[in-house]
């Protein structure tokens, strides 16, 4: 009887001690039969924990990261964690259904949660990161519950080319039905287009007889111009569809320096373009005042009249961004003053505001902080690009199109001291003219205003949210007055340049993104 | 074996059960509840609060950004304190002094002011629209969705509307939480160009102190 009360407690010790794998052995056993969801990269089986919740699968980044390639950061702590792929920069927040996939925010179906094996991601945040930036495609399969990682196979993209020759200058443009991954190598003589991840489908070989392109050939992986010995070849892009567009001149006939306008002047020809750009247009209405009057109505008027005045009294070639009540896209109004060579640009657009009192005319030009912001940030890019390998596939294409806009920003931030004077003109002449009060010459990052290459001012007329300037812009006499000292103050700007210049002094550098003129009496 | 060791080995066993317990608790379904947990720990409203004043910049009359005063019930969170801010600004000038303003554009976007609001001030958007999700980055970078159901795009207006309705917001959240620097804007999840075709709202905004009257 001693002994086996002596033994009794190592008896229950030895129970308890088997309970566990007791218990563990009873719950798996029902477990085993059904097996759960299984993700699956190049025919492997990943251990990858899978949560099916009600808005679909959820995914252990982890686990994926580690077979993806990447890196993970703060998952364990805090309500944020950063993944890196390649060069690209992830910021997700635990709960969150945006997230930032390097500049872009990206909205997801359900947000990632915490759960087995640290953060759990949906199945539309990896085919928004690994397969924007990596190329992985992602097939997730509900009826077995497999998820199938494998790299996407490279499509075939139908290219177009033409050429044209105008005025000494050729221009190559290759459209393509949708962005490809791509990477532009410029050489003495040539310009190589190399695709990244697809293949292209070139079109019906047809010869190119140009003085400045020798020859344009394809081949599944790329497009190559070959330019004369003396050429020179800037390029751009254009979307909707999405064109690169390459303009080829002769080394002698390129402008001398941007920044120097006299120069500049002497260069150009006696006739000068000008690009007009009526406000909104189509479902984008614009402000409507209080009669009802629509701002893209208006501004289509007073462009179709400056037009017609301007052409009448100055030897000028206008074009306008829009004819009819038709949308067009913000970015595809510059681009038309580009493709145009167009000496200034100007943006004709009616004012409304939120509070009652406001009124007068202002004219706008682009803050060098946005300039700066876009250069910077394609700079950074760049910089990241090539400390990270350069050359690497999944960022390349991302690479060359910061450094388009970082070439379109520097291009653009030596046009502000011209659009500055451009714009003191024309409100001096609207201030002039008309009995307006003067809220003066600003500054913004106007999305209009970004792309120019050239001087580009946005103008606002009036405030059609004012039942008084709203009655005024209804009457044919008062638009012409309006008309009358944009064509005055256009004429004046085309003049040689030394005489305005003197009175417009230069902005000290932008603190703010929207600013007043120093000196402007008006607040903001 | 004495009485005493047996003892010992019995308490030893129960710890060994227990802490097994809970290893398997953490790790399996359980985990997933201290996870949400944990989740929902991070969203605003951690920790105590406090009454708190912040200067909310209402669109005003004339076309600028105007200051006003309010106290609000704030955590030590950022986002908390975004949010807060965002919610007090939405929901337009407080009901203190009276006042008839409404917007000078009858575009479905033009909003009244709240009821009794102060002269001259202005709620920024209409009723409907709401806060969805604020998200703060390690960098300083806000990120901030309104919500409209039903309306793909923001109120139609004209530049001097839209400058206020964005920059209300940016100069709100951007002067009032120390640790944002900028603010990158949503509309129903979803970052745009441009709100009303004006304004590149496709970047980071900095706070623009020259459109706050005097």
């Amino acid at each position: 009887l001693r002994v086996t009360e002596l033994h009794r407690p190592v008896f229950l010790a030895t129970l308890l001690l088997a309970l566990p794998f007791l218990l563990s052995a009873q719950i798996g056993r029902p477990e085993a039969p059904p097996r759960g969801p299984v993700v699956v990269l190049d025919g492997r089986e990943l251990p990858v924990p899978v949560t099916i919740s009600p808005g679909g699968p959820l995914f252990a980044l982890r686990p994926l990261v580690e077979s993806l390639g990447g890196g993970l950061s703060g998952e364990d702590t805090g309500e944020s964690f950063n993944l890196k792929i390649e060069a690209t920069e992830v910021v997700t927040g635990i709960g969150n259904a945006i997230i930032t996939v390097g500049e872009e925010i990206v909205s997801l179906s359900q947000p990632p949660v915490r759960g087995q094996g640290g953060p759990q991601v949906p199945l539309d945040f990896l085919r928004k990161t690994y397969g924007a930036v990596s190329g992985y495609s992602f097939d997730w399969r509900p009826e077995d519950s497999r998820l199938i990682i494998s790299r996407r196979e490279s499509r075939e993209i139908k290219v177009t080319l033409d050429v044209v020759h105008l005025q000494g200058m050729t221009t190559v443009v290759l459209q393509f039905p949708e962005t490809p991954r791509y990477r532009l190598n410029q050489q003495p003589g040539s310009v190589e287009v190399q695709l990244l991840a697809d293949r292209l489908a070139p079109p019906v070989r047809k010869r190119v007889e140009d003085s400045l392109v020798q020859d344009v050939t394809f081949s599944p992986q790329q497009v190559r111009i070959q330019l004369v010995p003396d050429a020179e070849v800037e390029s751009y892009l254009l979307d909707n569809p999405f064109r690169l567009v390459f303009d080829v001149h002769r080394k002698s006939a390129a402008p001398v320096s941007i920044g120097s306008s006299a120069a500049a002047f002497d260069l150009r020809s006696s006739t000068r373009t000008i690009v007009i750009d009526p406000g909104h247009g189509g479902t984008e209405t614009g402000a409507i005042g209080p009669g009802g009057i629509a701002e893209k109505e208006l501004t289509l008027v007073l462009a179709r009249d400056l037009e017609a005045r301007l052409s009448q009294r100055l030897p000028v070639r206008v074009v306008l961004t829009r004819t009819d009540d038709s949308k067009l896209p913000l970015d595809n109004r510059t681009a038309v003053a580009n493709q145009n060579k167009a000496d200034l640009f100007i943006s004709i657009h009616l004012n409304s505001s939120l509070g009652s009192g406001a009124h007068g005319a202002e004219t706008y030009f682009l803050s060098s902080q946005a300039s700066d912001t876009r250069a910077e940030n394609a700079a950074a890019s760049e910089n990241v690009g090539g400390t990270a390998g350069a050359g690497t596939a999944g960022d390349a294409g991302q690479e060359n199109q910061d450094l388009q806009m970082l070439l379109w920003d520097l291009a653009q931030s030596h046009h502000l001291a011209e659009s500055q004077r451009f714009a003191g003109l024309v409100q001096a002449e609207l201030n002039q003219a008309l009995e307006l009060r003067d809220r003066g010459v600003k500054q913004a990052p106007f999305r209009v205003l970004m792309g120019a290459a050239m001087p580009a001012v946005l103008v606002e007329l009036g405030f059609i949210s004012n039942p008084d300037e709203e009655a005024k812009l209804q009457n044919p006499a008062y638009r012409a007055n309006l008309v009358e000292a944009l064509v005055r103050a256009i004429g004046r700007y085309l003049e040689p340049p030394q005489a305005d210049r003197r009175s417009t002094p230069p902005l000290p550098p932008t603190q703010g993104a929207v600013r007043s003129n120093p000196g402007s009496p008006t607040p903001p | 074996m004495s009485r005493r060791a047996a003892g010992w080995v019995l308490a030893i066993a129960l710890l060994l059960v227990l802490g097994s317990l809970a290893w398997w608790w953490q790790r399996g379904s359980g985990g997933g509840r201290a996870g949400r947990r944990s989740a929902a720990a991070g969203e605003a409203g951690a920790g105590p609060t406090e009454r708190h004043a912040f200067d909310l910049y209402f669109p005003a009359g004339g076309g600028g950004l105007r200051a006003e005063r309010r106290e609000l019930q704030v955590s030590e969170s950022p986002k908390d304190r975004i949010r807060k801010v965002l919610e007090a600004l939405l929901a337009g000038p407080a009901a203190a002094t009276a006042a008839a303003t409404t917007a000078a554009t009858p575009t479905p976007g033009a909003s009244a002011a709240a009821p009794g609001a102060d002269a001259g001030l202005v709620r920024p958007f209409p009723p409907e629209v709401k806060l969805g999700s604020v998200e703060l980055s390690a960098d300083g970078t806000a990120f901030v969705d309104l919500r409209w159901p039903d309306h793909e795009d923001p109120p139609e207006s004209g530049s001097t509307e839209e400058i206020q309705r964005v920059y209300c917001l940016v100069d709100s959240v951007a002067l009032n939480v120390p640790q944002v620097n900028r603010v990158v804007l949503l509309w129903n999840g979803t970052q745009r160009i441009t709100f009303a075709g004006h304004l590149d709202t496709s970047r980071p905004l900095l706070p623009d102190r020259t459109l706050l009257a005097p």
